[in-house]
């Protein structure tokens, strides 16, 4: 039964991705049985400039590219699949580069994409009239990531924005206040600044609970409670951390995936906190396949979640819960247990790393995939129903 | 050499999977776009307040909440104090929300369900069309789940189920519609299918019988009913005495009948005694008799007294001379349940009848009372039902013309119909209404005669919700019969009740169904305006 296949692969270096210089990696994987799940390139769309991230426009066929040209403007493109084709629908094209976009903090009905650039510039734009609806510039550097929540949830709190930018400030936006941030996490006075390269939102299961957190480039974990304007919980994970996403937003925090440089990536179950040791983890460093730049959970099952390398290589992981996932130590308190990390596939799509993944919530198994290799991908990925 | 072959095997399989993931692409493409046109239309939704405003507003918040209290030994507070007036407020406070409820989004909310439904109940005709039952099936679940009180998706899930063989269902699913619409032939032509292949071939008939009753022309149903008939062999006279058409006889009801007594007769002597039974009896004349019939006080009739004319007869010898003479007594209250809260609202009034005619006489062998005989005179007043012993409360005493007309059940009930009196509190009210438990068509009729402005002070605040959905029952099976004051007058009435948002929470899904009728009912015939079904619509809290 052990056939095994090997993989090896160069991957040349990204200017972007300075975390390695060339890696030969080879892997041997038993072969599959039935119920593996494929990963397969289901559309291959090659941009002539680069592209920074993507997301589906909700409750469509289609979906928005981020990017920016050489000459140093951003664009946002709207595509469509059609018939198995992908038709560009539309493009904005503005002089800053834009880096990141969500449409979270939007109900499906507006969808409205809110997008950070290099300049620091907070915009949300209305896709049908291409103009922007709201502007506000507190950044003094790249907006490095974004994210929103509250849109097309009910009850689960106000539509917020969060960014986080190089400036070492995380800020949180609510659309329907214009100018200022609801919410500012920076350095206290006189420490230094560190470049924040991720934020998430999570935890927030009513109007008034909601988590935000951050991760920066020296490896620094931040969760800030939103409720209580207080810091939660920090810890290092020793390497920058590239991107963070908690297992459902709208659910009292289970899961949490941090991605960082190097090929690691910790999986935390945020169910139980322990005072003094503070969330079990599970680390996973198996894959030397550079950074990890994404980590996103299929939206159908919060359990299963696909890693995106700097190899251009995708991986798909399934947590497997211990039996129990809490057990109390010797001074009484309650330790969370750390579950196992099982590698459902993996598949190398591209040659470069590839930068953002994002699964459509319609349809399980589509997602989008950007990458530095100037190409879009539409991915499909079969059997994840069997998992 | 085997692993290759399991290779193989893998990859056809892989390949095949991925074929069905691309076709599963192609439907989500088709299913997105639609439901991005579905996409338009204002979006209103309950947001919590922006986070750096909500420090500013808590405050207040809180200070509202302390409201002023009356401490327990602060009597004289308490003795100040408005309960009407404090009950009134929770209910204005109940209803605030309601009216003020963002109604454009429920509005839109339910048309785009509708839509939905609509649309899932399309995709389900074209797999009945290509025969895929199973997966037509899922589709009018959908549309189901979506509006649940439409009869076209439950017969259409019917016929499914018939061509699947799961009879029961099919049977279950018929009945779902029928109860929805009890006019929907193809639903009653679906279930007699389904019996009939289940062996009920006597409901299979009643429900055909009532397909043929609706459509008389339906060849389908004639040609069905044969069959059954001759499977049915010698049972298929039967067939008449089916449940359905049974029921529609109403339970016919005797009359009953006093016999007033003259005292002249008692003092006859033995050998009359025979012609005295006789004349009791009514025998050999052409008159009804009435007997006395005795009730606890809590059983009679708590209606409005009414003035009863009572004509004179000839008796004697006179009788022989004029025989067509007779006084039809019609009961209507023979099972009237006297409601134990109202029972200190009866009125004590005396009856008073002519002295000329009031003879008594004793009975021997039972506790009778009073046995009168209507001789001459006339009773004008009104016929007590405080009174402990005799019943003519219940009675209702026809003029001859009536009398003569009255030969059987029917033209009966048509009288007591149009004897029946507005009434004036809650108490007639409910009086009249049990006592036409059953008779539909009374019930409307009693209805029809309420001036709808009358029903806010009939009904004060004793409206209960049974009684509600009685109505609306009935205002939605005879909505012709209501169109002079139109039905909108009446709903309108009736959401005007005191406390009627608390009965407005108790209405039943069947009830919704009667009102989603009547308010179409309002929209098409009575061309009420839009403003107003949407009113109705929210105080009925549709």
């Amino acid at each position: 039964m052990a056939t095994h296949h090997v993989l090896s692969i160069k991957v040349r270096r990204s200017n972007l991705d300075n975390s390695l210089d060339s890696v030969a990696f080879s892997s041997t994987y038993p072969m599959e049985d039935q119920d593996t799940p494929q990963i397969i390139t289901h559309i291959e769309h090659n941009l002539d400039h680069s592209l920074f991230d993507c997301k589906w426009v909700p409750c469509s066929a289609k979906f928005v590219v981020i990017g920016s040209l050489p000459k140093g403007s951003g664009t946002i493109e709207i595509f469509e699949i059609s018939s198995g084709e992908i038709k560009k629908i539309k493009v904005i094209e503005r002089p800053n580069s834009f880096k990141c976009g969500t449409f979270g903090a939007s109900s499906d009905v507006e969808r409205r994409l809110a997008t950070g650039d290099f300049k620091g510039t907070l915009e949300i734009w209305d896709l049908e009239k291409s103009s922007q609806v709201y502007i506000t510039k507190e950044h003094t550097d790249i907006i490095n990531s974004i994210d929103g929540m509250g849109g097309s949830t009910v009850n689960c709190g106000a539509p917020e924005i969060v960014t986080g930018s190089r400036d070492g400030t995380v800020k949180v936006w609510d659309p329907r206040q214009r100018g200022k941030p609801v919410a500012n996490m920076q350095a206290a006075r006189g420490e230094t600044r560190r470049d924040c390269w991720c934020v998430c939102f999570g935890n927030s299961f009513n109007d008034a609970e909601r988590i935000v957190l951050a991760g920066y480039d020296n490896g620094d974990l931040k969760m800030f409670d939103l409720r209580t304007m207080s810091l939660r919980w920090e810890c290092n994970l020793k390497n920058g951390v590239c991107s963070a996403e908690f297992d459902r937003k709208d659910i009292p925090m289970n899961k949490l995936v941090a991605t960082t440089l190097e090929g690691k990536f910790h999986v935390f179950d945020l169910r139980t906190q322990n005072p003094t040791k503070g969330f079990a983890q599970v680390l996973d460093n198996s894959a030397q396949s550079g950074t990890i730049w994404v980590a996103r959970h299929l939206p159908q099952n919060r359990d299963i979640f696909v890693t995106c390398a700097g190899n251009g290589q995708v991986t798909l992981w399934k947590y497997e819960y211990p039996e129990q996932r809490c057990h109390v130590d010797g001074s009484g308190a309650a330790c969370g247990v750390a579950g196992k990390l099982r590698r459902l596939q993996r598949m190398l799509i591209s040659t470069q790393p590839v930068n953002a993944w994002e699964w459509n919530r319609d349809h399980t198994g589509l997602a989008l995939a950007t990458a530095y290799d100037q190409h879009l991908r539409v991915v499909v990925t079969t059997k994840l129903n069997l998992q | 050499m085997q692993k290759a072959f399991e290779i193989q095997k893998n990859v056809r399989d892989n390949a095949k999977t991925f074929q069905t993931y691309l076709t599963d692409l192609q439907t989500w493409e088709t299913e997105m776009k639609r439901k991005e046109a579905a996409l338009n239309g204002d979006f209103v939704k309950d947001l919590p307040p922006v986070r750096s405003k909500i420090k500013r507003e808590r405050p207040v918040e809180v200070k509202k909440k302390t409201e002023k209290r009356i401490s327990a030994s602060d009597y004289q507070a308490w003795e100040k104090f408005d309960v009407e007036k404090a009950c009134e407020e929770v209910d204005m406070a109940e209803i605030g929300p309601v009216s003020l409820d963002s109604k454009k989004s429920e509005k839109d909310k339910l048309e785009k369900l509708r839509e939905e439904a609509q649309y899932e109940k399309e995709r389900g005709n074209a797999f009945v069309k290509e025969e895929k039952w199973d997966e037509a099936i899922k589709c009018y679940n959908r549309a189901i789940e979506l509006i649940q009180n439409d009869a076209i998706y439950y017969a259409n899930r019917g016929l499914c189920y018939l061509k699947k063989d799961s009879l029961h269902q099919a049977v279950a699913d018929c009945t779902a519609a029928l109860n929805i619409d009890p006019t929907y032939v193809k639903a009653l032509q679906r279930r007699a299918t389904a019996r009939e292949r289940l062996g009920s071939l006597r409901a299979a008939t009643a429900d055909l019988n009532e397909v043929l009753a609706l459509e008389p022309r339906n060849a389908a149903a004639k040609k069905q009913l044969e069959a059954i008939k001759i499977r049915m062999g010698t049972k298929g006279s039967k067939s008449k005495s089916s449940p359905i058409t049974e029921g529609n006889n109403y339970p016919q009801k005797t009359p009953k009948i006093v016999e007033l007594d003259n005292k002249a007769v008692l003092d006859k002597t033995t050998p009359v005694k025979t012609a005295l039974e006789k004349w009791k009896t009514g025998e050999g004349e052409d008159i009804n008799v009435m007997k006395p019939v005795k009730k606890p006080p809590h059983l009679r009739s708590k209606r409005a007294l009414k003035t009863i004319t009572i004509e004179e007869i000839p008796l004697g010898k006179k009788l022989s001379e004029k025989p067509a003479t007779r006084m039809k007594i019609i009961e209507i209250d023979n099972q009237a349940q006297g409601d134990s809260n109202n029972n200190d609202n009866k009125t004590k009034e005396e009856t008073k009848v002519s002295e000329k005619t009031n003879y008594k006489i004793g009975d021997g062998d039972s506790n009778i009372l009073e046995c009168m005989k209507i001789k001459e005179g006339k009773i004008k007043d009104k016929v007590d039902n405080g009174d402990s012993n005799i019943t003519e409360e219940s009675l209702k005493i026809k003029d001859e013309k009536v009398k003569d007309k009255v030969g059987d059940g029917t033209t009966e009930k048509e009288i007591s119909i149009r004897d029946l009196v507005p009434p004036v509190n809650s108490v007639q009210f409910m009086a009249e209404w049990k006592n036409l438990k059953g008779k539909i068509s009374a019930r409307s009729k009693y209805l029809s005669i309420i001036e709808p402005t009358k029903i806010t002070s009939i009904f004060e605040n004793a409206l209960e919700s049974d009684v509600l959905s009685e109505i609306l029952q009935i205002l939605s099976q005879d909505m012709e019969m209501f169109s002079n004051k139109t039905v909108t007058a009446y709903l309108k009435g009736l959401v005007r009740v005191k406390r009627f948002s608390a009965l407005a929470m108790f209405l039943s899904t069947s009830d919704k169904q009667c009102l989603n009728k009547l308010l179409e009912h309002c929209k098409n015939v009575e061309k009420c305006a839009e403003e107003d079904i949407l009113d109705l619509k929210n105080k009925f809290e549709l």
